[in-house]
């Protein structure tokens, strides 16, 4: 079991150092996520749900503590290595949608791809294939300004499987949605999740988009304070 | 225009090519192996149209003022090409006897010689013609009308060898031939014909000795006479050969090359060479007239290039923080996307690149742009220029050449790109955590090890420069060095619990007294320190930036300081404090506008304070003149004998009008100076008359030791033959500042002129005719305001020692008793000696024509400094349409909370205006301050100057700077208020 673990992080401390005082966000975390496992990390405002996706994914450094994912301690790894890896292995799924508002929807899904080294030809059509698996294959030459909060979402959502990364990171998926939108990106994800096998982390405040994962992981204060397995997912 | 700093142009725009050219390649193949960064660059650039023009303008102006510069140096170089062309046509080597006579005019030589030097180049094919010349100046008066010209050039020409010359045209372009001539007739250039109003048929009468030879005006030329001036006189050439006494005799064989005026010169090295074995034996010489001109023209303009480059130096470092400053905002503005872009996997290179590409298409288009708006300020400088230049003779005629538009270019846009990839490389240094959430980046933490390295090193580095000054005798090497350990200890400190805002303002403060220290301070104790013109840009640098970090790090007083002297105003204090508090929260947007503001101001007003002392100095025309109050010179064909004598017999004047009157005589030499390994090179040695050193006030900056005073020293050199004083120019010294020009032949060395006193120094003097030499001791180096003193004075009895007879004085110096009036006086000497070509000058005047054009000139330079206010009122700009994009949500917050749109309107031309006003303040103070001690040192060269403040100028200057940056942030003022409060507030 212990090998089938793609996430393993082990003591994870993080600390902000402002000019006055030292803030805690993170206080010895201890988490292992098995693959294709779908985990929702939930709690109150402030009690590091983000800080603990950043450090996870490799976008923010760790105060102490380790984090191996997939085999590979990204605790150790350079920027430009940490970089590569997430171009490489990762997706990325943002409250904001975070799109590139001068490429077009085809452009923002191919440009990881295109980071990642893979040839301009083969991007475009992993792009598109992206795009059709979120039912956006219409929309893909319009721009973000050009389409509506859902659309943009499931337009990152594409843009994160486009690499078919080994996990997907997501802050606040449907934070930005209408609930019938929220519905609809939630239960994308599901399926994706099932079709692909793919590991979902998903930092949300929706009870109803924790349900829908495999365990839902309680934070407060910068700790992991329960964990709850669903087991009708 | 040839060179630039000294570098071949064409080498210049080669090196540049080639760095451009290597640049867009490696973008090319950048774009190719990662065409999605090139197109977010490319997308990105038009996304805010206004933002775009901005940038645009701020990126252009340091290729404009390049390309200005170049401009003008090339419309001088062209100017004076025309003008030498024109003298001098066809002609492209002129052979002269190596020694001239005392007059200065070349000696004659057998005709003989002349086809010894035909056959000697009938085979070389690069020579299209050689004539024998006779050339001699001298007046040419009509009695009847009383009017003359005192110096005329008269030509004897041999027509049957003028063949691919030029010919002699009229008005019409009809042939003048010489054969028409019969004995006593000539031909007359038309501006000589209009001043002395005669036409054809006319008799002039020409002193080429005592007695006047009448000669009959057979046609007018416009012409074709070379080489001479406007005012010539030709003649065939037995015809002046019999009336100067010089019988198969010539002064001059000149020569012609294939190709047109300006390509014969291509031939002069083969045509000299040619000439070698032929002049070899005897004792004349080749001189290549044309190719000397037009280096003569290539290095006035480049001379004229470097002073407008080095004055831009200032708008150019303004500029290059513009550039910095705006792609740091840029940065700001797409701070999110930027993070996302790495959070899905782009490198921090990738984001250099986005940012270099983007950068690369505003600095391609913005040098396009610059390069020809600098052809149209170069344009509006000529006009300037050719104004003060009215008086000289001179005439402007604008003109670039596509080298100078390619090298303003290549200039531009490499120098932005250099910035663009520094500022990339400095905003591609974000964290993507707090990019994507749009959280401000924390103050660096003062115990990072590359903050600690940089604290260790500054101090380290300051020490290594401080020795290397001092070893070196380098000034601003020194002061430098110094000035980073001024800053390095405090920084330093603060790694030790200095708290910052004590540790920035040591530092600030410690930099800003290092550089005010006045100047004689550091002379006492480090009296050999050698200075140039980096200093005033270093020290301006230095001032700005220990001033703005001053003010930076105690934005907190000054906030309460203005709150309470202002808050006392109903209503005024909410919108006072946000004005104020944003700007000194973004420390360091505000302290980079603030920098390029005080440094434009600073130099504007450094200018100002030396253009008003430069004006009192040539107010003091008594000072300038020696005392005296007319110059005059006269022919050497017909010098007066007697001046006193003739005086006494004058009836235009009276000799009781005359304080003095001294005269003085010279002669062409060769020097040296003894005991070194120069070569004899030609120079001009004068000799004054004893009423000369008894009536002249000229000081001298450096005496030789064992004279009390300097009357003592005009004393000895009229007393004790073998004495001689010199200019300052011909002396080194400490404080360099040439900017280009010609270089000259003869300097003295193993002394300057800051030296409390002369150590044995002699010059070697020769006689170029006779080879019989002299030495002069050297005993006083004149000062700088020794206006009429130039080059090296001794007595006239040493002048006639050294020749073994008497030289006649040629030059003359009135000094007037008070109620003469100096105009009157000058004509009616030159009414009196009109046979003897005298031409007077009333002194006063001349110098206040040279001040007006010499003021005008420095006007101008402001001018083109002050186009660096260009580069502040741009930031602003930016600053301000940034400032209303980042601030939607905290306006609509205002709004809510009762602001009125006036009110946010007014708080943010409040905001630019605390910017403005506190660059402004801090550049007029910095540069009064330092204006203090470039006076001073100023004084030591021209002791009538003072302080003086130039109220109206400074003024001016304050009131287009603030008035400009007032207009700039208008616009985004206007934009901020009319935001709805709803709508910003939930603003994304």
């Amino acid at each position: 079991m212990q090998n089938s673990n793609i996430i393993q992080a082990t003591g994870v401390h993080k600390s902000y150092n402002t000019s006055k005082v030292t803030v805690n966000a993170l206080r010895g975390i201890d988490l292992s996520v098995i693959r294709g496992e779908m985990v929702a990390v939930m709690g109150p405002s402030g009690c590091g749900k983000t800080t603990l996706l950043n450090v996870l994914s490799g976008l923010d450094d760790v105060t102490k503590g380790q984090v191996v994912i997939d085999g590979s301690p990204i605790h150790t790894m350079s920027d430009r290595q940490c970089t590569r890896y997430r171009a490489e292995k990762m997706g990325f799924v943002f409250q904001s949608y975070n799109l590139l508002p001068v490429l077009s929807a085809v452009e923002n899904v191919e440009f990881p791809l295109l980071m990642a080294g893979v040839k301009q030809s083969d991007a475009r059509r992993r792009a598109q294939e992206a795009l059709a698996l979120v039912d956006l294959s219409e929309e893909a030459p319009k721009r973000p300004a050009e389409m509506s909060g859902g659309q943009q979402q499931r337009v990152t959502i594409a843009r994160a499987l486009a690499n078919e990364p080994a996990i997907v990171w997501a802050d606040e998926p449907t934070g930005n949605l209408d609930s019938e939108n929220a519905a609809e990106v939630i239960d994308l994800l599901c399926r994706l999740n099932k079709e692909k096998l793919q590991t979902f982390v998903i930092v949300t405040h929706d009870l109803a988009v924790g349900r829908k994962t495999n365990r839902i992981l309680r934070m407060a204060d910068g700790q992991i304070v329960e964990e709850l397995y669903m087991d009708a997912n | 225009m040839e060179k630039l700093f000294g570098i071949p142009i064409d080498q210049l725009m080669v090196a540049l090519l080639i760095i451009f050219s290597l640049g867009i390649a490696v973008m090319i193949v950048v774009v190719m192996r990662n065409r999605v960064i090139f197109k977010l660059a490319v997308r990105n650039a038009p996304r805010r149209r206004a933002q775009a023009i901005l940038i645009v303008m701020g990126l252009m102006l340091a290729t404009m003022l390049f390309s200005a510069s170049l401009t003008t140096g090339d419309t001088l170089t062209h100017s004076i090409r025309v003008q030498a062309l024109q003298e001098i046509g066809e002609i492209d080597v002129v052979i002269e006897a190596e020694a001239r006579q005392t007059s200065g005019q070349p000696s004659y030589y057998d005709e003989a010689f002349f086809h010894t030097v035909r056959d000697g180049l009938v085979d070389v094919s690069e020579v299209a013609g050689i004539a024998p010349l006779i050339t001699e100046v001298a007046p040419v008066i009509v009695p009847d009308a009383g009017l003359n010209e005192a110096r005329v050039n008269i030509l004897g020409y041999a027509e049957q060898w003028m063949s691919g010359f030029d010919r002699l045209e009229d008005k019409q372009g009809g042939i003048l031939s010489l054969s028409d001539l019969a004995h006593g007739q000539v031909y007359i250039s038309n501006m000589l014909a209009e001043e002395l109003v005669v036409s054809p048929g006319d008799t002039v009468y020409s002193y080429l000795g005592s007695v006047p030879t009448v000669l009959e005006v057979v046609g007018l030329y416009e012409k074709g006479a070379n080489p001479s001036g406007d005012f010539s006189l030709v003649m065939p050439l037995p015809q002046l050969q019999e009336l100067t006494g010089n019988e198969n005799k010539i002064n001059s064989i000149i020569i012609t090359n294939q190709g047109d005026s300006v390509q014969g010169a291509r031939h002069t090295d083969t045509v000299l060479s040619r000439l070698e074995p032929i002049l070899e034996a005897g004792t004349l010489e080749a001189t290549p007239v044309k190719q000397d001109a037009l280096d003569d023209a290539d290095e006035a303009g480049s001379a004229f290039s470097t002073i407008f480059l080095i004055f831009g130096q200032f708008s150019i470092a303004a500029g290059i923080l513009l550039i910095f400053l705006i792609f740091v905002m840029l940065a700001a503005e797409r701070k999110s996307e930027l993070g996302i872009t790495r959070a899905v996997g782009a490198q921090r290179g990738h984001i250099v690149r986005m940012f270099a590409f983007e950068g690369a298409i505003y600095a391609l288009v913005a040098a396009v742009i610059g390069s020809l708006l600098g052809v149209a300020a170069g344009w509006g400088m000529v006009r300037i220029i050719a104004i003060a230049f009215g008086q000289a003779d001179l005439e402007l005629t604008f003109a670039f050449n596509w080298q100078s538009l390619v090298l303003a270019y290549t200039m531009g846009t490499v120098l932005t790109f250099v910035v663009v990839m520094i500022s990339s490389w400095r905003v591609s240094r974000l964290n993507i955590v707090r990019a994507i959430r749009d959280i401000p980046e924390p103050t660096v933490s003062r115990k990072s090890i590359r903050g600690l390295i940089l604290a260790i090193l500054l101090p380290v580095a300051g020490i290594l420069l401080t020795v290397a000054g001092l070893q070196g005798e380098q000034l601003a090497m020194f002061m430098l060095g110094v000035s980073l350990v001024i800053i390095g200890v405090p920084l330093l400190a603060r790694r030790f619990g200095l708290p910052d805002r004590a540790a920035f303002t040591i530092a600030g403060l410690g930099v800003v007294a290092w550089w005010f220290l006045p100047a004689d301070t550091l002379e006492s104790v480090l009296p050999e320190m050698q200075q140039g013109m980096e200093m005033f840009f270093l020290s301006g640098i230095m001032l700005v930036v220990g001033a703005v970090w001053t003010v930076i790090y105690n934005s907190d007083i000054l906030l309460g300081a203005v709150v309470r002297i202002f808050g006392r105003i109903r209503g005024l204090p909410p919108v006072l404090k946000t004005a104020i508090s944003y700007p000194m929260q973004n420390r360091f947007r505000t302290g980079i506008t603030l920098t390029m503001f005080s440094l434009v101001v600073f130099t504007l007003v450094v200018m100002a304070f030396i253009i008003n002392s430069m004006t009192v100095i040539f107010e003091d025309t008594e000072r300038l003149s020696g005392g005296f109050d007319i110059r005059a010179n006269t022919s050497y064909a017909n010098p007066i004998p007697e001046i006193r004598t003739a005086l006494q017999k004058s009836e235009e004047v009276e000799l009781d009008d005359f304080q003095a009157i001294s005269s003085l005589n010279g002669a062409p030499v060769k020097v040296k100076q003894e005991g070194t390994d120069q070569e004899f090179t030609d120079f001009y040695l004068q000799g004054v008359d004893s009423s000369y050193t008894e009536n002249i006030t000229y000081k001298f900056d450096v005496i030789a030791a064992g004279y009390d005073s300097q009357q003592d020293i005009w004393q000895t050199l009229q007393e004790e033959p073998g004495t001689a004083v010199v200019s300052a120019y011909l002396v080194p010294t400490k404080q360099s500042y040439e900017m280009g020009g010609p270089t000259l032949d003869f300097r003295l060395e193993g002394f300057y002129i800051e030296d409390e006193t002369i150590p044995e120094v002699f010059i070697q003097v020769q006689d170029p005719f006779t080879g019989v030499e002299q030495r002069l001791r050297v005993i006083g180096v004149l000062n700088q305001e020794a206006f009429y003193a130039s080059g090296i004075l001794t007595s006239q009895e040493t002048v006639n020692s050294l020749f073994s007879q008497p030289v006649p004085p040629l030059s003359y110096m009135f000094q007037l008793k008070d109620s003469v009036d100096a105009e009157t006086t000058a004509k009616a000497l030159e009414a009196t000696f009109v046979e003897h070509g005298m031409q007077a000058e009333v002194m006063a005047e001349e110098i206040r024509e040279n001040a007006s054009a010499s003021v005008m000139i420095n006007n101008l330079l402001q001018g083109f400094m002050g186009l660096g206010l260009l580069v502040g009122i741009a930031a602003l700009g930016v600053i301000a349409a940034r400032s209303v994009v980042e601030r939607r949500k905290q306006i609509g917050v205002l709004r809510a909370l009762g602001f009125q749109k006036s009110m946010v309107q007014f708080s943010f031309l409040l905001e630019s205006s605390f910017v403005s006003l506190l660059g402004i303040g801090l550049g007029v103070a910095l540069g009064a301050g330092l204006s203090v001690q470039i006076i001073d040192a100023m004084k030591e060269s021209f002791a009538g100057l003072t302080y003086q403040v130039p109220w109206v100028n400074v003024v001016v200057v304050v009131i287009i700077a603030y008035g400009a940056s007032l207009l700039t942030t208008y616009l985004p003022a206007r934009q901020a208020a009319k935001i709805y409060p709803a709508e910003a507030l939930r603003f994304e």
